[in-house]
């Protein structure tokens, strides 16, 4: 039988990034994936290294305008970890808040994502209405809706008083019962469940040794989360609960999204009780002390993690992101064969793909189809010698 | 010469082209209005009082913009494409009684000729998406036919219902018959649902889209026609629209005829009720895939219809 | 059909969207947007320069009579200078629309004039 082959190319309805996907297709069922990156490389990586470690703050906050503050907490964590300073509580505990809010914020956006691209507009539109409220609970406490520019090497910028409190409380409570709402929905709609359920399926031992992170690992029935494994800020002192659910597809995917958002609204309520008074930033020096540093975060798409390495000045030697949808772009490989056509976009929204934050370097070359990886040395020695030319 | 001037201007002015051309354009205002409504937006605003200007300004929009032909399509189907589209969803129009109960065009077997017109429609879809040469609109146009095979029969059956129940294979005669009788919606609710479901996938709206969708194949069997070729399709598409709610109204609900004379404000009042439900439907479900329509259709509808054809036989025998 | 009732719900109430320009959402209090100085009360220090992370100021001369060039174009609106200035010389407005038909536009100038009262805009 012979296959068509259909580029889901840079532009697609579907997308809201650039990707190229190149599907071989027999009559509605696709065969065979092959992937591209590359189109939005912005060499963020290379721009960390003539920013001093303040500025760069602002730099990574901008990789992704969504997930921005789990860039950003995964940053100063590893800067605070070469200075060997530990910010105050309160920092800590409003640190959680924020990222909870975001990641709250996340899966809404998510939501209506994955509804449109099933084609049920309704729901896009019901979804992004109701993040309007938690955009504005986000923008009382930071001032700005998206990239907050709360975090800062030491602690936060911005306290949040009582009064605010009172009013984000108020926001808590319509959030709950809209999340409620959706799962109602997603659970009893008949043509959501008819085009989500058995779609993209995702073994255990193929998300495992694919390395697959986030929401997409938990669907598939393993509970694993940087929050649970390795607590960082203050989630070592709030309890919570990993969720995951049994049935590994797009359906399972949603629910555990809903449900990770009734659990951000109550790890929200209690940090807000709990909270200690006292400071929220500490002074730092500029020079940072040699060494290296790893830091790990549950962003709302996955795990974070950052790599630094210093060498005493102000400025940082070597940057390393890897985000999370870089990490479950191998698994979405093998979640897209044996797929109808139809279903291609429902399963790349399951996965949540944030590609701007996914773009890194590995050098192939076409000819002789040998593949390897750089060092940074030899790097910079290509690009003066082509430069030269 | 008086009656002959009449006929001219009947055919021409109302209810003839102009004024379905304006319908058009008002039932698709309607149509965004609602579904925007019911999302809780407000749908068009500006160009016009209320946006009702909008469908004209999207029209002269595309009249006015390039004209891409690719090059490896067939020149002569992909220009008359368009065209023939926008003709077969007219002429049908003609045979749905609107002033009184009589059409301006009535005979014995007008059903049938509505029918085959309808069937054309989707064939030509097919053709279309044959000669634009594009994977996307291959994709496409296979799903059209394949989707005709299923919502065919149903669709037929549902309305030879009424036809059955009024004695006439003549669309002015059912609605005369409805005018002395008790409403067919009354006695036969059953055929009314499946005509709307079915009226749904020859239209092409959500949830059976499928042929058309914009985020899986980039809008699929029409993806290569644009400027006044896209212009066409769409006026097209509204056309269809006002033909489907006309037919909804007029077999089922009595067309122009009422409380009173028939008159062509009832039929309004009706169009815009069957306009309501049609965009009801539009904004609450998802798309369905082409397997799971044509496994639902051939499982539950088919069966349906005949189940109603039966019962209408067994009650007037 | 599960969304039926939410659907008939919207239609009695009145659409969510804001109907710019005439109706605009309320800035709350701690939004952040262009950002003005008092030039009477800057001392030179250089402080908002050097921490500034898109180098969208810059001081014009050294010293106590400094002046300040602003672009806008580069500004994140982050706020990191308004916290840093030892006198508080800087301050945000809540001016967001700051769209430009000049490029030229999007550079504003603090400067101090002979009897050091006023700031003017350089066109």
């Amino acid at each position: 039988m012979k296959t068509i082959k259909i580029p889901f190319g840079p532009q697609h309805p579907a997308l809201e990034e650039p990707i190229n996907f190149i599907f071989e297709v027999e009559e509605e069922r696709v065969v065979n994936v092959k992937l591209r990156l590359g189109y939005i490389h912005r060499g963020i990586e290379k721009l960390a290294e003539n920013r001093t470690y303040h500025q760069n703050v602002y730099l990574v906050e901008r990789i992704c305008g969504i997930c921005s503050f789990a860039h950003t907490t995964c940053y100063t964590q590893a800067v605070e970890e070469l200075l060997g300073i530990d910010i105050p509580e309160r920092a800590k505990f409003i640190r959680t808040i924020t990222a909870e809010m975001e990641r709250v914020q996340n899966h809404y956006l998510w939501l209506g994502f994955t509804a449109k691209e099933a084609g049920f507009e309704t729901l896009f539109m019901y979804t992004w209405r109701d993040r309007e409220t938690i955009l504005e609970v986000l923008e009382t406490i930071s001032g700005k809706r998206v990239n907050y520019g709360m975090n800062t090497i030491g602690g936060i910028r911005r306290d949040i008083s009582d009064t605010m409190t009172e009013q984000i409380e108020d926001k808590l409570n319509h959030l709950e019962n809209r999340s409620k709402y959706y799962k109602k929905i997603c659970t009893k709609e008949q043509t959501i469940l008819k085009r989500t359920v058995g779609v993209g399926i995702l073994k255990p031992h193929d998300a495992l040794s694919l390395c697959a992170v986030g929401p997409t690992l938990r669907a598939s029935n393993i509970p694993r989360d940087v929050r649970a494994d390795e607590p960082y800020a203050a989630y070592g002192e709030i309890p919570f609960k990993v969720i995951t659910y049994k049935r590994h597809d797009v359906a399972s995917r949603i629910l555990v999204r809903i449900d990770e958002t009734l659990e951000s609204i109550n790890i929200i309520r209690y940090a807000l009780k709990n909270m200690p008074k006292g400071p929220i930033r500490v002074k730092v020096p500029q020079r940072v002390p040699k060494g290296e540093a790893v830091s790990r975060v549950e962003a709302p798409r996955g795990e974070d993690i950052y790599y630094l390495k210093s060498d005493g000045s102000d400025k940082p030697v070597r940057l390393k992101v890897r985000a999370p949808t870089l990490a479950n772009l191998p698994s979405l490989c093998k979640m897209l064969i044996d797929v109808n056509i139809a279903d291609i976009p429902v399963v790349i929204a399951g996965i949540d793909p944030c590609i701007a934050c996914a773009e890194r370097i590995m050098l192939v070359d076409t000819k002789t189809k040998k593949r390897w990886i750089w060092s940074g040395d030899e790097l910079r020695r290509y690009a003066c010698e082509w430069y030269r030319k | 010469m008086v009656p002959e001037i009449t006929a001219i201007l009947e055919v021409f002015l109302f209810p003839g082209f102009f004024f379905l051309f304006f319908l058009a354009f008002f039932i698709e205002w309607l149509d965004r209005k609602l579904v925007a409504k019911f999302q809780n937006r407000y749908g068009p605003l500006h160009v016009g009082p209320k946006g009702i200007l909008q469908p004209v300004a999207d029209f002269i929009k595309l009249l006015s913009k390039e004209d891409i032909k690719p090059a490896m399509a067939d020149r002569v189907p992909f220009v008359a494409m368009p065209l023939l589209l926008l003709t077969l969803a007219m002429t049908p129009l003609f045979c749905i009684p609107i002033t009184s109960s009589y059409a301006l065009i009535s005979f014995e077997g007008d059903l049938i000729v509505v029918m085959f017109l309808m069937t054309l429609i989707a064939l030509l879809l097919f053709i279309g998406a044959w000669v634009s040469t594009n994977r996307f609109s291959t994709i496409g146009g296979v799903r059209a036919g394949l989707q005709m095979f299923g919502y065919e029969i149903p669709l037929n059956i549902a309305m030879i219902g009424p036809a059955i129940g009024a004695g006439s294979l003549s669309i002015s005669e059912i609605v005369k018959w409805q005018s002395h009788g008790l409403w067919f919606i009354l006695t036969q609710p059953l055929g009314f649902a499946i005509l709307s479901i079915c009226l749904l996938a020859h239209l092409q709206r959500v949830p059976f889209d499928i042929p058309e969708a914009e985020t899986e194949i980039v809008s699929g069997w029409l993806v290569e026609f644009s400027g006044k070729k896209l212009a066409l399709i769409r006026l097209a598409r509204n056309f269809k629209l006002i033909l489907a709610a006309s037919l909804m109204a007029s077999l089922y609900m009595g067309g122009p005829s009422g409380l009173w004379q028939p008159n062509p404000l009832t039929y309004f009042i009706k169009l815009v009720i069957c306009v309501f439900i049609l965009s009801n439907l539009r904004a609450l479900f998802a798309r369905y895939r082409i397997d799971q329509f044509l496994a639902g259709v051939w499982r539950y509808l088919t069966p349906l219809a005949l189940l109603q054809i039966s019962i209408i036989q067994v009650l007037t025998w | 059909m599960a969304m039926e009732n939410e659907l008939i719900k919207s239609l009695m109430k009145k659409p969510i969207t804001l109907r710019f320009p005439n109706e605009r959402a309320q800035p709350v209090e701690r939004m952040r947007g262009k950002v003005t100085w008092k030039i009477e009360k800057c001392i030179g220090c250089t402080l908002c320069a050097k921490i500034c992370p898109s180098e969208a100021v810059e001081l014009i001369g050294e010293g106590r009579n400094a002046e300040i060039r602003y672009y806008i174009g580069r500004c994140l609106f982050c706020g990191e200078c308004v916290d840093i200035c030892p006198t508080e010389a800087i301050e945000t407005t809540k001016e967001f629309e700051l769209a430009f038909t000049q490029p030229k536009e999007m550079t504003l100038e603090f400067r101090r004039t002979k009897r050091n009262l006023e700031s003017s805009r350089k066109k």
